[in-house]
């Protein structure tokens, strides 16, 4: 096409996203988006998935992107078409998850006059976007929607919206391709990439004057690629200092590896939570210093060096002042250390943290992580223990929903890589996982995606069954069934004395019998001796799979800090009782 | 202040609050305004004067200008979010240059009924060299100008007079560094 040619805006909108290398794009159809939907027809580079509910296409995307390190696209018509993916553009920014959705909006003259399906789109979602726009001039559109793609994934990446009026989508103009618009930098906010040797220097030097080291790896090492868990992985090897990961850095360090202290925070190991209240040098890689993982902020690692690495300024001294900070890409900075202790032969003395290591090997030997299997009720422990072990060989990705079982998944399974772990953290969304999956799937068509869910949190988009049936994704939905919802169950019997108000998930569906009719295979494992060969049964099955596996219903998850506690006063067990002094307090925290 | 809930004082409470001006340089684009105070309703952050004026009409640039009360913790953290919103170049906090000059304007308007009134007014107005915008039996409007210290201090003073009415507006402070 000659780029003199004028184009309307819909087919601009496709020129774009075929220019952006997009080959997928999750949606819904109606009214304000007919346009683009006409584009759409009869091209062959883009790949439509056809949600059943616009919640899920932004999931969907959102799990696209964690999978695969794409920027996610979605396409939502105008009114309830958009308010529908708020919740996802929400947790989309809350987790710092590369995402674009375009939207449909009326024609530019009714905006305004309350026309049918109007709403105030960027009002209403400029507090949970990074960045968005109403495009009023089809001239802006090309330029707008590069713009977007870039913003969405540079610096701390978040969720971009466009809103394109229907008149907008008709109009015609030139097509401006990616490589002739020319960015302002300081709308793109990329962070440094500058090293900065000083910090480098210092944190090299607080190394070898520590004894208590530990290593504290976040999302924002996950976002800045795989090459950073490399690196990590190769400074880890050569200075002998413990990791422990938050929610969203699992993965960004081998799981089984013995320098991982596993997962820190609210429902951390013992070794991990009390490895970073008695360190004296705390090196955070891409983490932002969450209320779930600190604990009570005044007793949070009260005699530690901190060094923060985070792309993004406002992370820094936000919850938790630092005393070194640097806002460079992290792999960038982690390439900057290890090829500077290369070129300057630094040495560490591997004994160095011996006494560390054997006081840290003390608190492991709590197996803070033992669980009591008997013969006869599956433990939701067990479930994931046996569900990690038989598909410990095959290339798996792992999405949840909220709640207990999404602990229990980052508790017992173990990540050797990144991307591959894809949880809603900063927000908590239940119903996250399913639309999570199929967008897992469609970015990673041969391997297995397995959503682990809690049976309240997979009613919330259960609609979505029917896409994945549709385009044949075989993802597999293995539910802990415990009838509640579990983790509130668990904060009505330690903080508001056993009340279970309205926590029992009553008349549920038969999950096997809701697997059949949606033309989905439906398993089912009620007994322990059932079990393995549930699993087996899902994972061998190249279909859409609902596995509803019957847990222990009272099981609780541990170790667990309450909110408002400190990392030393954690509950390993049921036979911890909170004290009744921190019950009052906890309880007025989330 | 004595704290005698169960709930911890948060760090963000106004332990050592101070005021603080500061100068944002935007892209003059729709929304900006709404991106801006929704950052700090969002957050909680105070606005106690705001103003905005397209300042580069070549450049479409505007000057946003934010008198905000917290700690300096706070500020610091109000400067990086303002920092993250696409269309903003800067985000400076005022006191933090070398020298920068800040001024306000202010339009007063009094009513009186007597002599004595009228007498005191017109010293005070004297004393701080207001300009007359107005001035009829029973009635003048002034315009006054500099920090909002002194404007602060010439309306202090005018509540001394009993019996006057007074209705005034406020531009809000704004500042340059140089
Ligand atoms: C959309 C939404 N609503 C409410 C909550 C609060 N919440 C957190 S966990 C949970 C229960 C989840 O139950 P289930 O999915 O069965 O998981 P389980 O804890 O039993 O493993 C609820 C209601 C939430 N996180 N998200
Ligand atoms: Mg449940």
């Amino acid at each position: 096409m000659s780029t003199n040619q004028e184009i309307t805006g819909a087919e601009i909108i496709l020129q774009a996203l075929k220019d952006q290398e997009v080959d997928t794009i999750f949606g819904y159809p109606g009214g304000a988006v007919l346009p683009i939907y006409d584009s759409i027809f009869g091209q062959n580079f883009l790949k439509h998935v056809l949600v059943r509910q616009e919640a899920g296409a932004v999931h969907a995307a959102e799990g696209y992107a964690r999978s695969s390190g794409k920027v996610g696209v979605l396409l939502v018509t105008s009114g309830p078409g958009v308010t529908n993916v708020v919740t996802g553009l929400t947790d989309a920014l809350m987790d710092s998850i590369p995402v674009i959705c375009i939207s449909g909006q009326v024609p530019s003259h009714l905006i305004g006059t309350d026309a049918f399906q109007e709403c105030d789109t960027t009002g209403i979602t400029r507090p949970c976007t990074k960045h968005n726009y109403l495009v009023k001039d089809i001239n802006k559109l090309s330029e707008t929607i590069h713009e977007a793609f870039e913003i969405a994934r540079s610096g701390r990446p978040g969720p971009v919206l466009i809103d394109v009026p229907k008149d907008v989508q008709f109009a015609k103009a030139k097509y401006i391709p990616k490589s002739e618009v020319i960015f302002k930098p300081h709308r793109i906010k990329s962070g440094s990439s500058e090293i900065d040797a000083q910090f480098i220097e210092k944190l090299l030097e607080h190394i070898q004057q520590s004894k208590k080291p530990v290593f504290y790896v976040g999302g924002g090492c996950l976002n800045s690629g795989p090459q950073a868990s490399h690196e990590l992985m190769k400074l880890v090897q050569k200075t002998n200092i413990p990791v422990t990961t938050t929610l969203h850095g699992l993965g960004c360090y081998p799981g089984e590896d013995p320098k991982s202290l596993a997962m820190l925070g609210m429902h951390g190991t013992y070794e991990a939570n009390l490895a970073m209240n008695e360190c004296d040098l705390m090196i955070n890689i891409g983490a932002r210093f969450d209320d779930r993982v600190t604990g009570r902020l005044d007793a949070f690692s009260p005699n530690s060096i901190k060094f923060h690495f985070d792309i993004d300024q406002s992370s820094i001294n936000k919850n938790v002042k630092v005393d070194y900070h640097t806002n460079t890409d992290i792999t960038l900075s982690l390439k900057a250390i290890n090829d500077h202790i290369e070129r300057r032969g630094v040495n560490f003395d591997q004994k160095q943290f011996d006494q560390w290591w054997s006081q840290i090997e003390e608190w492991r030997g709590k197996n803070s992580l033992f669980y009591e299997q008997g013969d006869e009720v599956i433990k939701p422990q067990h479930a994931i223990n046996r569900l990690y072990e038989l598909t410990i060989q095959k290339d798996t990705f792992i999405t949840t929903e909220v709640g207990q079982h999404q602990m229990w998944a980052a508790q017992y399974y173990k990540f050797s890589k990144p991307n591959r772990w894809i949880t809603s953290g900063g927000l908590g969304t239940m119903g996250f996982g399913m639309p999570a999956a199929i967008g897992a799937q469609m970015a990673n068509p041969e391997a297995l995606v397995i959503d682990i869910a809690g049976e309240a949190s997979f009613l919330m988009n259960i609609q979505e069954i029917a896409t994945a049936v549709q385009y044949k994704l075989p993802i597999k939905i293995f539910i802990l069934n415990n009838e509640y919802m579990g983790m509130v169950r668990q904060w009505q019997e330690l903080l508001h004395g056993s009340r279970y108000s309205e926590s029992y998930v009553d008349a549920l569906p038969d999950f096997k019998k809701l697997a059949e009719s949606f033309n989905a295979v439906g398993v089912r494992a009620k007994n322990l001796s059932e079990l393995d060969d549930a699993i087996n049964e899902m994972i061998s099955v190249d279909r859409p799979v609902i596995a509803d596996i019957w847990v222990d219903k009272k099981e609780n998850c541990f170790p667990m800090i309450p909110s408002g506690a400190a990392h030393n006063e954690m509950l390993l067990s049921k036979y911890d009782k909170e004290k009744p002094e921190n019950q009052e307090k906890g309880k007025v925290l989330v | 202040m004595s704290n005698s809930s169960v709930y911890p004082t948060p760090i963000n409470a106004f332990k050592q609050s101070k005021r603080s001006v500061l100068s944002v340089i935007v892209d003059n684009e729709p929304g900006i305004l709404a991106r801006i105070v929704g950052l700090f309703s969002g957050r909680g952050y105070n606005i106690e004067a705001l103003n905005v004026t397209v300042v580069d009409v070549e450049s479409n640039l505007s000057r946003i200008t934010i008198e905000t009360l917290g700690e300096e913790r706070v500020i610091n953290q109000i400067i990086a979010q303002l920092e993250k919103l696409v269309p903003v170049h800067s985000a400076t906090n005022l006191a933090n240059l070398k020298e920068s000059y800040e001024a306000e304007i202010c339009l007063v308007k009094i009513e009186f009924d007597n002599e004595d009134q009228d007498h005191k007014i017109l010293n005070f107005a004297d004393i701080y060299r207001t300009r007359t915008v107005q001035k009829r039996q029973h009635l003048v409007v002034y315009e006054i100008s500099g920090t909002s210290e002194r404007i602060n201090k010439f309306l202090d003073d005018l509540t001394t007079i009993s019996g006057i009415k007074v209705e005034l507006v406020r531009s809000g402070p704004i500042g340059l560094g140089i």
